[in-house]
């Protein structure tokens, strides 16, 4: 049963990924018709220059047949060459992968570390003035743009701290650019994005496991362990919080594909090299080869989290059928 | 991230176990049911007023700037720039000398109106595909249902930048590139929804006494799914600001010199020295009013779908 529900879902997956890969492609179709990128720099370059140019990079081709040939490559590990250096595009991904992944995954990380005690105490103490603070911080946590956010920490912890003295942190970038790279570098350089960027998963993910836990909190079998004289201690975690947290695992895995898009804004803000940072540059500049491999990239990793958290879901909790 | 439909905050919550029916209360309509409930949310109520006077002064803005700030909002004046707030500018000018206040308040002009027509288009659309897809269901069904798969799957900020890059966009087509997204979560939503009023008796006797396809969805199906709407809608305003407010200041959105709340922050860094409001005030504003939106919507989540209603 649950493999049969799994093919299902792993081919309603390649439709996915088809599909917005073609949108994407139709997307930057329009725009590349007419462009090469940097073309307009040279005013050396004759038109028949141009169409050769424009050849070289397979741009004189309908955009079906440009699809066909990406999919086959990029099916066979080839993702083209940046139209702006003429680099591989799968070299570029690769390059800034670490850091995207290691300011989302510390994001995320610290998210679930925090929101999940937060959470359970807002449970516990409902309607307490803790509780309602909780709130409060939660809800403001959904209204901050988070760019706005990130401007305001380098505004106070980089720019003010600085001209007063203090310690301050660095407002741009993954390592200082002169005799950085040790850890202690990295994290000072880490600090403000990934606070920026938790906040809004600290705010989703408190909220969600306060309310699950009062849900599970007011079943019968928390009743029955109660009645049987089981500690409160052991009520709460063993029974209440390990029900409780089930369907915040799927909302989780919903926010893994985030570990590459969803820090863009947050990327760009604080100079971070990170993918969301590329696919922002090299969009402006009509690098489409690179825009095309990065969205391909980013869908698979969409795809994957939807379907491990159904599959986590599932495996545990029994009590979902697969229909 | 999602748009409409499925927005995060409290709205996901936990399975909550519903009794249908079996009120001892004397027969109340539902919607005064649930205006009944909105009024008594003093918060909700006064977050929806506040929304209500900054569209006001949205749509009234050539008055304000008349007799308020008399200032207009391109208004150039290189001999004061970076004055701050005070007198004559109320809250201070920028890098080429406009009026803080007077930018702010035509920025909402456009902000509020983007939001509000993104919307409109999301609900239109996403109602419509999730009302055909649901009430037909069958092949109809699964293909439209795969298109919303792909919609809500395409990572959204990709697709934002990519077309506004190609429509350089106006406060309309922004408004249409955002809805391009927000409609799968609402199309979701209004079949689900749908699939279970279609099981109801009341369908079955509508159509045993003849009444047509069209007839059925559109007054037995759609007054059905309204609440959902409303509650999707009122939602759905707060989050729509926040991703309108960072893709101006990606500089993707609303082009200068037409202010919005976003991309007066665009150039942001460069305050950080001299000018701090300049960095404050629009921020503010944005998040006062997601704030606002988000309250409200909860609100009306509340009254309009109280098995929803969060602890």
């Amino acid at each position: 049963m649950l493999a049969k529900y799994l093919v299902r879902r792993f081919l309603a997956s390649i439709v996915v990924v088809l599909g917005v890969t073609a949108i994407t492609l139709i997307l930057m179709d329009r725009t590349r018709g007419t462009y090469v990128p940097g073309i307009d720099l040279n005013p050396a370059l004759r038109p028949e220059d141009i169409a050769r140019l424009r050849a070289g990079l397979g741009l004189d081709r309908p955009f079906y047949e440009w699809y066909l040939t990406w999919l086959w490559n990029v099916l066979h590990g080839d993702f083209g060459r940046s139209m702006i250096d003429g680099s591989p595009v799968l070299s570029h991904i690769l390059d800034r992968l670490p850091n995207t992944l290691e300011l989302t995954g510390t994001a995320i990380l610290l998210g679930v570390l925090i929101s999940i005690p937060l959470g359970v105490i807002g449970a516990l103490r409902r309607g307490s003035k803790t509780d309602h603070a909780l709130t409060v911080v939660s809800v403001a946590g959904f209204a901050v743009p988070q760019f706005w956010l990130g401007l305001l920490l380098i505004l106070v912890f980089s720019v003010t701290f600085e001209q007063h003295g203090l310690p301050w942190l660095p407002s741009s970038g993954a390592t200082s650019p002169v005799g950085g790279g040790d850890i202690l570098d990295r994290i000072e350089h880490l600090v403000m994005p990934a606070t920026v960027l938790s906040f809004f998963y600290l705010s989703l993910w408190s909220r969600f496991t306060r309310s699950s836990m009062l849900e599970v909190l007011s079943q019968d079998y928390i009743r029955t362990a109660r009645a049987k004289g089981m500690a409160e201690r052991r009520v709460v975690y063993l029974h209440g919080l390990r029900n409780a947290v089930i369907p915040l695992i799927t909302l989780v895995g919903l926010e893994l594909p985030g570990l590459v898009s969803g820090g863009l804004v947050v990327e760009v803000v604080f100079g971070w090299p990170g993918i969301g940072k590329l696919a922002f540059e090299r969009a402006l500049q009509y690098d489409y080869s690179t825009v095309m491999g990065i969205v391909f990239f980013a869908t698979l990793l969409v795809v994957a989290g939807n379907l491990l958290a159904d599959v986590l879901y599932a495996v545990l909790d029994p009590r979902i059928r697969y229909a | 991230m999602s748009i409409l439909g499925q927005t995060p905050a409290t709205e996901i919550e936990a399975p909550i176990s519903t009794f249908e029916g079996a009120t001892s209360r004397p027969a109340q309509s539902y919607w005064n049911e649930s205006w009944e409930r909105l009024r008594e949310n003093r918060i909700g109520v006064a977050a929806g007023v506040l929304i209500l006077v900054l569209a006001a002064i949205a749509v009234a803005a050539p008055l304000f700037t008349q007799f308020l700030t008399h200032y207009e909002p391109s208004r150039l004046d290189l001999t004061a720039t970076f004055q701050t707030p005070g007198h004559p500018h109320l809250l201070g000018t920028d890098e080429l000398g406009r009026d803080t206040l007077t930018r702010l308040i035509y920025g909402g002009r456009v902000t509020l109106g983007v939001a509000f027509l993104t919307v409109a288009l999301s609900l239109t659309l996403g109602t419509t595909v999730g009302l055909v897809a649901g009430y037909y269901g069958g092949w109809i069904d699964d293909v439209l249902m795969r298109i919303v798969d792909v919609v809500l799957s395409i990572p959204a900020i990709f697709l934002f930048i990519l077309m506004s890059i190609l429509f350089r966009p106006n406060p309309i087509s922004l408004a249409m590139i955002i809805a391009s997204v927000g409609w799968g979560g609402v199309a979701r939503l209004v079949r689900g929804e749908v699939l279970s009023v279609k099981q109801r008796d009341f369908i079955m006797a509508t159509r045993s006494i003849g009444a047509r396809d069209l007839r059925l969805i559109v007054r037995h199906l759609l007054p059905n799914v309204l609440p959902v709407l409303i509650v999707a809608a009122s939602l759905g305003v707060g989050q729509i600001i926040l991703i309108e407010a960072a893709l101006d200041f990606l500089g993707l959105g609303i082009q200068p010199p037409t202010a919005s709340w976003g991309n007066m922050l665009t150039n942001a860094e460069s305050y950080f020295f001299h000018s701090v409001w300049l960095v404050v005030f629009p921020g503010v504003t944005i998040f006062v009013t997601v704030l606002a939106s988000n309250i409200f919507g909860n609100a009306v989540r509340d009254a309009f779908d109280p098995r929803l209603k969060a602890h």
